[in-house]
Parts: structure tokens; sequence; C-alpha cells
């Protein structure tokens, strides 16, 4: 005989219904609200532990004694339910007999009858999910709350449909609270511009040629914050080998990558330090060597030569050496004060104050070239500043600018200030004969660097010039044209 | 059997003028018969060498400075080593400087124009060996 016969169970004799609710490894139990009389069926037994009949059977039993005292509301909401619809279950914590509580599933049903009312249950032992579901939600909180200190989260595309699926702390790394779910577009638009390339690029790489990514870009959140985020792609291949999900991370580096590039730049700046300290002490021992060098060869030569008029020629060779000497040592004093200097108090100073100082000095220098110069220093007219190495460059570039004025012209030299927020530049631009840059473009601020056939030209201005604006922290950009001009941009702050 | 003196020529190309005139006077006094040319820049060397008015009066020997305006030591060895082949005779090439820049020394080790680099202030007597051993000529060995 089959159970299914006639789909229901209303041909089965009460035997064999007996026999079926006793053995099913289920708890079944009627109780009778008005004789409070309770069933429980050998299941009900079982399941708790018990051979039937070990314990009394009796709602009063049941509920103080098995029923865990917190989960009694539970139980008994679900069990008077009086709504309509589906019975609703209550997870409930039953005592057993070796294994302490252990969670239950419990549904009820209301039956009214001419005995009276009763109620229906069934039990199930659900304790290994139970248990499983806490578990699962701790490791997800952990899981959360790693990536929310860490500020990382995974991401899925569906390479079929082009679907992504971002977790939570992506949404709130992208800074968007409540429920808004991005599309490939939407998140990517995100990016930098100057990086959506790179990593639209990545994708279809990963989904054609099944090549991992991992890349540093820079990002734009909901709230027009820019970080730094590192996004981490690798695919998911099928059985053909066919990129079917690309898996991946999504952090939030931006600390971590703004030490590093201020670090790199702190390298980069001593870096910078070491290379011009090396270099100047290889002038230092160039200059010298070369003024020792001839004057031994001198001396040398002194000794050996017997003519009275080659003896005076060479004793004034010597002198020439002596002065040479002196003032290179005067260049070394000049540079080591530059460092000295450094720690001096900034100050406010005019630019067109110390302008003004510096035509009065070169006042000669300018008549004889008849150098027109036009200062404007209106855009930004003071700046905290050392005021002798404020002097010093403009000393300098003015000179140059005269020394070096175009032969078949009057110098035109146009000085003025500007600024762009964050910087203040002073710029001079001159209409003089101007330097071949493709060849000595990297020379132009080396010490003792002279380029045309000047006889003034010593190479000390624009090295020293170069080494009062880094040691400041500022930078000098040059532009020139041969026989057209040279323009100096010098960033001061 | 007489015996015609063939010169050594040397050519000085640097812009310190105390050099220059020390070294002319060293050699003079020392009684090298060369002949000296100077010129206070690669540039001016170049346009010498290429003027073929000066055709019959090349230099054996170039001494060059590496640090000098306009057109400095290496940039000379560049355009000299473009226009060598049309020089008609041998020329050997020295880089003269005061250099101790160790980027200096290696860069001219590996310049194959380069025969070798002289540290300022010069040896007397190596200078003199050098413009020796270019003199091959019969008459050189009686010579004092």
């Amino acid at each position: 005989m089959s159970f299914f016969e006639g789909h229901n169970f209303f041909g089965e004799s009460t035997a064999h219904l007996a026999r079926l609710i006793n053995n099913i490894n289920t708890g079944i139990w009627e109780y009778n609200t008005t004789t409070k009389k309770a069933k429980w069926s050998d299941g009900f037994y079982a399941i708790l532990g018990y051979q039937p009949g070990e314990i009394e059977c009796s709602y009063h039993n049941f509920f103080e004694n098995i029923l865990y005292y917190h989960d009694k509301q539970t139980f008994l909401k679900a069990t008077h339910y009086a709504g309509t619809g589906p019975v609703p279950i209550a997870q409930i914590r039953l005592l057993t007999k070796k294994h302490g509580y252990q969670w239950f599933e419990s549904s009820a049903l209301k039956h009214d009858d001419d005995d009276g009312q009763f109620i229906y249950g069934v039990l199930n032992n659900i304790n290994k999910y139970k248990l499983a579901e806490f578990t699962a939600a701790k490791t997800d909180f952990l899981s959360a709350e790693t990536g929310r200190m860490a500020r990382i989260g995974g991401w899925e595309i569906d390479v079929a449909s082009m679907s992504l699926n971002l977790s939570r702390e992506i949404y709130n790394i992208y800074e968007l609270y409540g429920d808004i779910k991005l599309t490939l577009d939407e998140a990517r638009s995100f990016f930098e511009p100057a990086y959506r390339p790179m990593l639209t690029k990545a994708i279809e790489d990963a989904i054609k040629y099944c090549k991992p990514y991992d890349l540093e870009v820079l990002f734009k959140t909901a709230k027009n914050n820019i970080i730094w985020v590192r996004v981490k792609g690798i695919p998911i291949i099928d059985d053909f080998g066919k990129c079917i999900t690309i898996r991946g991370v999504f952090q939030d580096i931006d600390v971590i990558k703004r030490n590093g590039i201020s670090m790199q730049s702190s390298i980069n700046l001593l870096d910078d330090q070491n290379k011009r300290l090396q270099n100047f002490a290889y002038i230092v021992s160039h200059n010298l060597r070369s003024h020792a060098g001839n004057l031994k060869f001198m001396v040398n030569l002194f000794e050996e030569t017997k003519a009275e008029n080659d003896k005076e020629e060479i004793f004034s060779h010597i002198k020439t050496i002596s002065e040479s000497l002196s003032a290179t040592m005067g260049h070394l004093d000049e540079i080591v004060k530059i460092q000295s200097e450094i720690s001096k108090e900034r100050k406010s100073v005019s630019f067109e104050t110390i302008f003004n100082n510096v035509i009065a000095t070169l006042r000669a220098n300018i008549k004889a070239s008849n150098a027109q110069i036009n200062a404007n220093f209106s855009e930004v007219p003071e700046i905290s500043y050392i005021p002798a190495y404020l002097e010093s460059i403009f000393q300098n570039l003015l000179t140059n600018a005269i020394k070096y004025k175009h032969p078949d012209r009057e110098p035109v030299i146009n000085c003025y200030t500007k600024t762009d927020e964050k910087h203040i530049y002073l710029v001079f631009e001159d209409n003089g004969m101007g330097i071949d840059m493709k060849r000595f473009g990297d020379q132009l601020f080396g010490m003792y660097r002279t380029f045309h056939q000047n006889k003034d030209a010593k190479g000390i201005g624009l090295f020293i010039t170069r080494n009062q604006v880094e040691a400041l922290g500022g930078n000098i950009a040059v532009d020139s044209t041969v026989n057209i001009g040279t323009k100096f941009t010098v960033r001061l702050v | 059997m007489s015996v015609e003196r063939q010169n050594v020529t040397a050519c000085i190309i640097d812009d310190d003028d105390i050099f220059i005139y020390g070294f002319k006077k060293f050699i003079e006094i020392r009684g090298v018969f060369a002949e000296i040319l100077h010129f206070s820049n690669g540039q001016e060397a170049i346009d010498y060498l290429k003027n073929p008015f000066y055709a019959d009066n090349l230099p054996d020997i170039i001494f060059v400075d590496i640090n000098m305006p306009v057109m400095d030591g290496w940039e000379f060895t560049r355009k000299f080593e473009e226009i060598k082949s049309r020089m008609g005779k041998k020329i050997c090439v020295y880089a003269i400087s005061s250099s101790v820049d160790i980027n200096d020394i290696n860069r001219a080790k590996n310049n194959p124009v380069i025969e070798d680099y002289i540290l300022k202030p010069i040896s007397e007597t190596y200078i003199a060996d050098i413009i020796n051993s270019c003199q091959i000529s019969p008459g050189f060995s009686n010579m004092n």
C-alpha cells in the first residue's frame, strides 16, 4: 500500500498512522487545551535523548523544565498564532538529556474538535544548522570587520552579462550609502579620467587573455574625495579555459600611497642634495687643482727660465693665479654661506624694494648697455623669503640678462611675479643672445660652466642662484631660443 | 747623409691662457722641437682642422681640455671623429683636465678617439714622452 494513494492519509488505518508518527525522527505532540492533557510521540522523546515514557509527558514539564526560559515568549507566540496564512515557525532551545540545550524548530496548529480544543505541533532538531549559521555569521562579521579596518572589499564581474557585484565595504569606500547598486560603467566612472583607459584595458585583457591585474589608481568618491585605491582582479575560468568571472579586491590605499609618495619625494630630494654635494666636491677639487697645477707649472718655469723678460711675464701669471685662487675661495665661501643662511629667518619682503636696491647697484651696467627694464610685481607684491637670497637672485638674473645681451640690439628685460594659488613665481624674460638648450641645457646651472665666448663669464652666478632657490624648496625652469632670448621662471615657494 | 729634421706639431685646445702659456714655454725650454698650435675652445680647433688652407699644417697630437665654453672637449671629440678620415694623417688625441670626477675619467676611457686622459697638473716627462714618441723620422735619435 502506498502512502500517496489518493494523495492523502484518509485511507490509512490508525495503527499505520501511529507507527508512522512514532518512527519518524521528529517530535510530534498534541495538547488538549480543555483537559490540559498532552501526548508526545516516541520521536519526541527520542529527539530529546530519552526513551519513550522516561520523563513526564506534560505541558508543565515541557514548558517549565525543557523549554529554555528565554525562548518561552517565542514559543507561545508561534503556538497561539491567531492570524491566517502559513503557520509560523519558532526556533527554540530545549534541554536534552545528554547534550544540554539544543536548537529546535517548532511549528504548531490549532484545531477545534468535539472533544475540545487541540494544538498539534512538530519539533525538529536544527542544532547543527543553527550552529553553522552562528559560525557563518561570526565569520561574516569578522570578515566585514576586517574589510572595514583594512578598507578593503571584494567584487565580481560576471563576464556573460558584464554585471558587477560589489561588497558592502566597496560601497563604503565609494562613500555611497543606502540601497544602491552600481553597474560596471557607473563603477568605472568614479575612477579619475586618466586611469579609466588603463582599467578598461585591464578588464578586457582579463577576459580576452585571462591576464590578472593589480593596479594603483586615483579615484574620486561620491563625496568628491580623491584617494588612491588598489584594484586587483583575477580571471576565473571555466572547464574550457575561458574567463567567465573576474573576481577581485578593491582597497583604499590612500594613506599608504601618500606616505610612499612623500617618502619617495624625500628620497629624491636627498638624492638631489647628495648629487649636488658630490658635484660640488668635484668642482672644488677641479678648480683648486687647476690653479694649483698652474702655480706649480709657473714656479717650475720661473726657476728654469734664464731670460729676464720671461721671468717677468711668468711672475705676472703667478700673480693672476693667486688672484684666481682668492676668487675661487670667495665663491666657495658664498656657496657655504647659502647653507648657513638657510636657517636664518624668513621675512616679508617687497619685490619692489629688493628690485630697486639691485637696480641701484647695477646702475653703471644698465646705463652702459642701455638696457630697458620693465618690472611689474602687482600680482604678488610681497613674499616671505630670506632677503639676501632674493637680492642675490635678482642680481644674478639681471646681470646675466645684461651680460648676455644680443650684439645687434639693446637689452629689453621683463621682470614680474605671478602665482597659481599654490606657488609664487618670479619671471625674467630677456631678448638676449639666448642659449642652445639642446647642447647646454643640462649644464646651465653647473658651477664654472660657461657657454659663450665672454671674458666676464665666470660660471658662478646661476650655480649660486639655483642653490639658493632650491635651498628654500623652490626650483628654476629655463626656456631659451638662440638669438631670440631667454626666460627664467623661478618658483620661489 | 743630411737628415731633415721633422718636427712634431702639437695642438693644445684649452680656455686657460696661463696653462697655454706655460705649456708653450715648457716645450720651448725643454727643447722639444715641436710647433704648437693653440685654440681656446673646440669650435676654433674644428674650424682650423676643416679648413683646406691649413691642410699642410695639421697637428700630430691634440691635447684637448674637457671643460671649455662654446664647444667642450666631449663635443670636440665627436666632431673630430666625423672629420678624422679626411685628415690624411694620423692624429692622436689626448684629453687633459683637472677633473677628478670618475664620470669624466670613465667617459674618456670609453671614448675611442681619446688615447689617454691626462690629469692636470701635467707630468712634464709624460708630455715629453708623448711628443717624442710621435717623432718617427730617422733623424730623431740624433736630436737632443
